[in-house]
């Protein structure tokens, strides 16, 4: 028997791990709480198989443990327990309906070990409402005594909850129905808080709705079974729901069915604390409400009374408080309006709350992805099942999630009359989501004759509202004799379309998934981009991508897609930086203190305001300044970033950092990852130079052929640019000191440490040197300072902008040495133009009509960019042309730019294509 | 109204901030009524109403959209494959200008491409005195009320190619403007020249389906 049991539960343990193919798996502690409704958090501290029997021990004379000669007349279940940190759970395992036990450890008033007999571990718990739990482990003996021992552990952790525990079961309606009947120890005279119904009658007739006979049934089941905390569901608990709940039990069964009963035990005070912690804030949110506060179940006399107001004022604005993320979405006006009808604020609230959090999750979020997922589920669900409809709805083009939204969003709240939609809810809050599938799906099939007449979504919309007001009509058919189409509705929704399993949601949800948010993100972003302020030095994909890297980065912390209220950190502007640039490589342990510094420096230039971080508005705004065209907006936007408290002034230690950076920022040029235009330039003509120099008796109307490769010093180039950038550095250093403006205030301060002691006189006579004397760099002087060496002007002007890779999706791009050689060799234009410069210099004096006139014929678009360079004749061209392009702006910089990465991949594949031909 | 006529169905979308009045205006049209608090919007509200303009009747099938922030990923699709679009802002609310650009871009950029875009300053009546009232024209005075001009609307107008008025869904001022004046036009539907799914038609007399449907004589 146990060891049949064990392989049972075994096998029931596998089952669980399978049904969940979600992309994050949840585990195996997540999968316990969402099963058993509790709250997040809870972790299986043990678990063993066992038999179990309840009994109500209420009678006077019951004895406290079972007898040993009564063990047998026990009715056992067999199946396993789990303990968690709160909770003590019991599931039948051979028909999960037939039993099921949660009890919260506060409710243990007494545990015993019954003296052990034919080896059997028997334990004994005493509940606070007149259960008699007994537990008869199966498994081998130091299990049991193991787990006997964790619970004792658990109960005794727990024991500070246990204050808490009568004040709470004096708000349940049930402990006063059973005090009342005198089946209670308990003695409570006082009615607990309920529902805005109390005071304003419940919707429907209650004798229409035999409130008295539900109320005796349920009456006698928690008599039996135990209530709130510590109750045992079997199948007529099911039963008892899918007849409707009486009035004054719902809300407290709605808290039960959903769990969230014990995050109101546990956290007993959090709603008053909560809306007295915010009493007079203000937010977005409380704005929303405020405007739809009237608008919330109007036709109910309490929502147009102050009582009922501030009620659902109360709630919404509270829960807005806790999950600011959510804030408010609309259409929980109308489900909380709904349940503070039943219920009071503080279980609203909570309820609400596990609603949001766990039962529908995403529905109300700012994306509505769960919705919206929900809708597509539906969707498929219907082609699965009622195939014939899907296709009358694809045929006429009508989208039957447009209908169904509202079905979802407002629990059919706002669709059917709201005794109907009470009776849905009360199976909703027990089978949690597939129930709204269930019954969307029942509606669509049961009007299903209709709906294939209609041919586009206001004739469907008409046709559904039809039947849902006419929920309480009698059927005419022979098979629903005298039942209301409500009953029709309800047998079509949970039997016909029973075979809708969590599992069945669970895989639907898993297939549709990426297809719904890859939509929604698509969406929000086209949406995003739309909205940012112009930034004309940023192509349209050059954004995109910016965007794309925006969401990833924010991704990996927020399960909300594409929210538009998340905003950067440092660290995750690091990590966005990481790699995008070519001087930020976080793997690179040597420098990045230095690289975490200017990180910091750029993210404060570019927030808009200290207290958050960088919203995507300021990134691309930002990343347009990185990328600034003009070299005197360049130079400013560099400045700006020193310039920490806007004064216009950068002190001593910020030309240091200004001079540290500069080091740190040109580490690709002196490590030779990144060639600039001077060395392009200088090997493009040290290129021509061997082609000429090959070929001493060209004649300008030959062809001229680039080689595929060719020998070159490659370490002497990364040398010289090394040297240059190294020298960058330094004469910006000696420059920037060199042009520094003393502070004029301070002047007087220097004066009076001169007369105090004369040892300094050498050192203030140059004030720039002299540590203590304040100077700073101004804009102007800090432009004459970038502007006075050419590879620094240069560095602004072009050169900065080659180590942003706004257009590369992938990361990093591998480029090294070599690659840039052959790029060189592969825009083999360049070179060609080079060549042709030279042989024409060579030749202009013998023959310079037949090279001009086979120039003009020769002439194509292509060349076009280089007439600009061909006025210039002269034969020192390398450096000076350099120079003078920088200030003319006519070199094709850009199109080189991206030929050097397009050409690679080109270069390596064939030969021909190296072979760059060009006729002059 | 003659039986043989026929009615060409307008698919029309409302959109707009948050309670710049979208589904008065649409409560204006169709009931010529105005309610202080209506059941929000979730999702969608639809609606139709008949038209008559010159010999023509329209049938306008109204999708009146939540105003919400987050409702806006929802938005395509109820324009999709509209003809017509109201854009609705509160002329006492300039953020509602501001997103009313917005939804104006968002058409252009997804919408059909003939979709015809009437821009609606709403909440005239609240600024309908002050307008009239000389002595306070100077236009930087805070105490106004009116923080959008018509200048601002009639040049975003102007600008995108759309229809412009303001009105008021409280006084019924303009309202039937709006609706007739793009019922105008509306391109004369004749079967062949649709593009499959742009514009429906409807050739025969149906049933009216919708129980909110009435009709009114503009």
């Amino acid at each position: 028997m146990s060891l049949l049991n064990n392989l049972i539960s075994k096998a029931s343990q596998l089952s669980i791990f399978d049904k969940q193919p979600t992309e994050k798996r949840l585990s195996k502690d997540e999968l316990f709480c969402n099963e058993y409704h509790i709250s997040q958090g809870e972790t299986i501290v043990d678990e063993c198989a066992a038999e179990l029997a309840i009994e109500n021990s209420f009678n006077k004379n019951f004895p406290e443990v079972p007898l040993e000669s009564n063990l047998s007349q026990l009715r056992f279940l067999s199946g396993k327990v789990y303990l968690s940190q709160h909770f003590l759970i019991f599931r039948d395992t051979y028909d999960r309906q037939s039993g099921c036990l949660k009890l919260h450890l506060s409710m243990v008033k007494q545990l015993k070990r019954l003296p052990s007999r034919n080896y059997l571990f028997l334990l004994s718990i005493l509940t606070y409402n007149d259960l008699r739990i007994t537990i008869q482990f199966v498994g081998i003996r130091s299990h049991c005594e193991q787990f006997s021992y964790n619970l004792k552990t658990c109960l005794t952790k727990n024991l500070k909850a246990t204050p808490e525990l009568v004040p709470f079961l004096e708000t349940l309606y049930s402990e006063f129905l059973l005090s009342k009947n005198g089946s209670s120890r308990m003695d409570i005279v006082t009615p607990p808080p309920g529902g805005l119904g109390l005071i304003f009658k419940f919707p429907g007739d209650p004798v229409k709705l035999q409130n008295r006979i539900k109320t005796k049934a349920w009456w006698n089941y928690l008599k039996r079974n135990g209530r709130n905390l510590c109750i045992n569901f079997d199948k007529s608990f099911l039963r008892l729901i899918n007849v409707g709940l009486p009035n004054r039990l719902r809300g407290e069964i709605w808290e039960l069915s959903c769990g969230s009963i014990y995050d109101r035990y546990m956290n007993s005070h959090e709603y008053t604390d909560l809306l007295a912690k915010n009493q007079g804030k203000s937010s977005i949110a409380i704005d929303e409400i405020e405007k739809d506060l009237y608008r919330s179940l109007p036709e109910y006399n309490a929502y147009q009374n102050p009582e009922g107001i501030n009620r659902l004022r109360r709630v919404l604005t509270a829960y807005s408080w806790k999950n600011p993320e959510i804030g408010y979405c609309q259409a929980m006006n109308i489900v909380v309006a709904a349940m503070l009808i039943y219920m009071s604020e503080d279980q609203a609230y909570w309820c609400l709350d596990k609603l949001c959090g766990q039962i529908i999750p995403g529905y109300y979020s700012k994306t509505m992805y769960g919705v919206l997922l929900d809708q597509k589920v539906f969707e498929s669900l219907v082609e699965k099942t009622l195939p014939m409809m899907h296709q009358h709805f694809n045929k006429h083009d009508i989208q039957l999630s447009i209908v169904s939204l509202p079905w979802f969003m407002s629990l059919f709240l706002n669709t059917m009359p709201l005794i109907y939609a009470f009776r849905i809810m009360d199976i909703f809050f027990l089978n949690g989501p597939k129930t709204l599938l269930q019954v969307a799906l029942a509606v669509v099939k049961i009007n299903g004759e209709k709906l294939l007449e209609c041919e586009d979504d206001g004739e469907c919309i008409a046709v559904f509202k039809d039947f849902f007001h006419s929920l309480d009509e009698h059927i005419p058919d022979i098979h629903y004799k005298n039942k209301t189409r409500f009953q029709e509705l309800l047998v079509v929704a949970f039997r016909e379309f029973s075979h809708i399993s969590d599992e069945t949601f669970v895989q639907y949800r898993t297939k549709n998934r990426n297809e719904v948010i890859s939509g929604i993100e698509s969406y929000l972003k086209k949406a995003q981009l739309r909205k940012l302020p112009k930034t004309p030095n940023l192509k349209e994909e050059h954004l995109s991508n910016v965007y794309d890297r925006y969401v990833s980065v924010l991704n990996n912390n927020y399960v909300e897609v594409g929210s538009d209220s998340s905003v950067m950190n440092f660290k995750m502007f690091a990590k966005f930086m990481d790699g995008l640039v070519d001087w930020i490589n976080l793997e690179e342990k040597e420098n990045i203190a230095q690289q975490k510094s200017f990180l910091i420096k750029l993210f404060k230039n570019w927030r808009s305001d200290e207290e958050t971080g960088l919203t995507l508005e300021n990134i691309a705004v930002g990343m347009n300044k990185l990328m600034e065209h003009d070299l005197m907006t360049s130079i400013s936007n560099f400045f700006e970033i020193y310039d920490v408290n806007g004064t216009g002034k950068v002190d001593r230690d910020g030309i240091l950092q200004i001079s540290e950076d500069l080091i740190f920022l040109t580490t690709p040029w002196r490590d030779g990852y990144l060639f600039d235009e001077i060395t392009n330039k200088a090997i493009e003509s040290k290129i021509a130079e061997k082609i000429v120099e090959k070929r001493k008796n060209f004649d300008s109307s030959d062809e001229i052929s680039i080689p595929s490769e060719m020998n070159f010093d490659k370490e002497k180039w990364v040398h010289e640019q090394s040297q240059r950038y190294l020298s960058l550095t330094s004469n910006f250093l000696h420059r920037a000191f060199e042009y520094a403006l003393p502070e004029e205030e301070n002047v007087d301060l220097i004066e009076l440490e001169e007369s105090e002691g004369s040892e300094k006189k050498s050192v203030i006579a140059n004030p720039a040197l002299n540590p203590s004397a304040p100077v700073y760099l101004n804009l102007p002087t800090f432009r004459m300072v970038v502007l006075a060496d050419e590879t620094s002007e240069l560095f602004f002007t072009r050169t900065f902008k080659q180590s942003i890779h706004l257009d590369q999706k992938v990361e990093k791009g591998s480029t090294n040495v070599r690659d840039l050689f052959n790029n060189i060799l592969a825009d083999g234009r360049r070179v060609a133009v080079e060549v042709r410069r030279r042989i024409n210099s060579d030749h202009t004096s013998r023959s310079s009509e037949k090279s001009q006139g086979s120039n003009t014929g020769a002439y194509n678009e292509e060349d076009d960019d280089f007439t600009a360079n061909d006025n210039n004749e002269d034969n020192d061209y390398l450096l000076n042309n350099a120079e003078a392009n920088v200030l003319n702006d006519s070199i094709p910089v850009e199109k080189g730019d991206k030929a050097f990465l397009q050409h690679i991949d080109h270069q390596i594949g064939s030969d021909q294509e190296g072979e760059k031909v060009i006729d002059f | 109204m003659s039986s043989n006529k026929q009615i060409t169905a307008v698919k029309l979308v409302l959109l707009g901030e948050a309670a710049v009045g979208k589904s008065s205006l649409v409560l204006r049209f169709v009931s010529n009524d105005f309610q202080e608090n209506k059941e929000p919007t979730i999702g969608a509200a639809f609606l139709t109403q008949r038209c008559t303009i010159g010999d023509k009747t329209i049938k306008y099938e109204i999708w009146d959209t939540a105003g919400q922030e987050r409702f806006q990923s929802l938005a395509p699709m109820y324009y999709r494959n509209a003809q017509a679009a109201l854009v609705v802002y509160d002329v006492t609310k300039p953020k509602s200008f501001i997103k009313a650009r917005h939804w104006v871009n968002e058409l252009h950029e997804q919408a059909s491409k003939n979709i015809i875009i009437a821009l609606c300053g709403n909440k005239y009546d609240i600024v309908e005195s002050e307008d009239n009232d000389v002595s306070t024209e100077n236009e930087d005075d805070d105490s106004r009320k009116r923080k959008v001009s018509v200048q601002e609307g009639q040049t975003l107008a102007d600008d995108e190619g759309l229809l412009f008025f303001e009105t008021s869904a409280k006084t019924g001022f303009n309202v039937n403007e709006v609706f007739t004046t793009i019922g105008k036009h509306i391109p004369e539907a004749t079967s062949s020249e649709n593009a499959a799914g742009q514009e429906r038609v409807d050739l025969t007399n149906r049933l009216d389906s919708s129980s909110t449907e009435s009709t009114c004589q503009c």
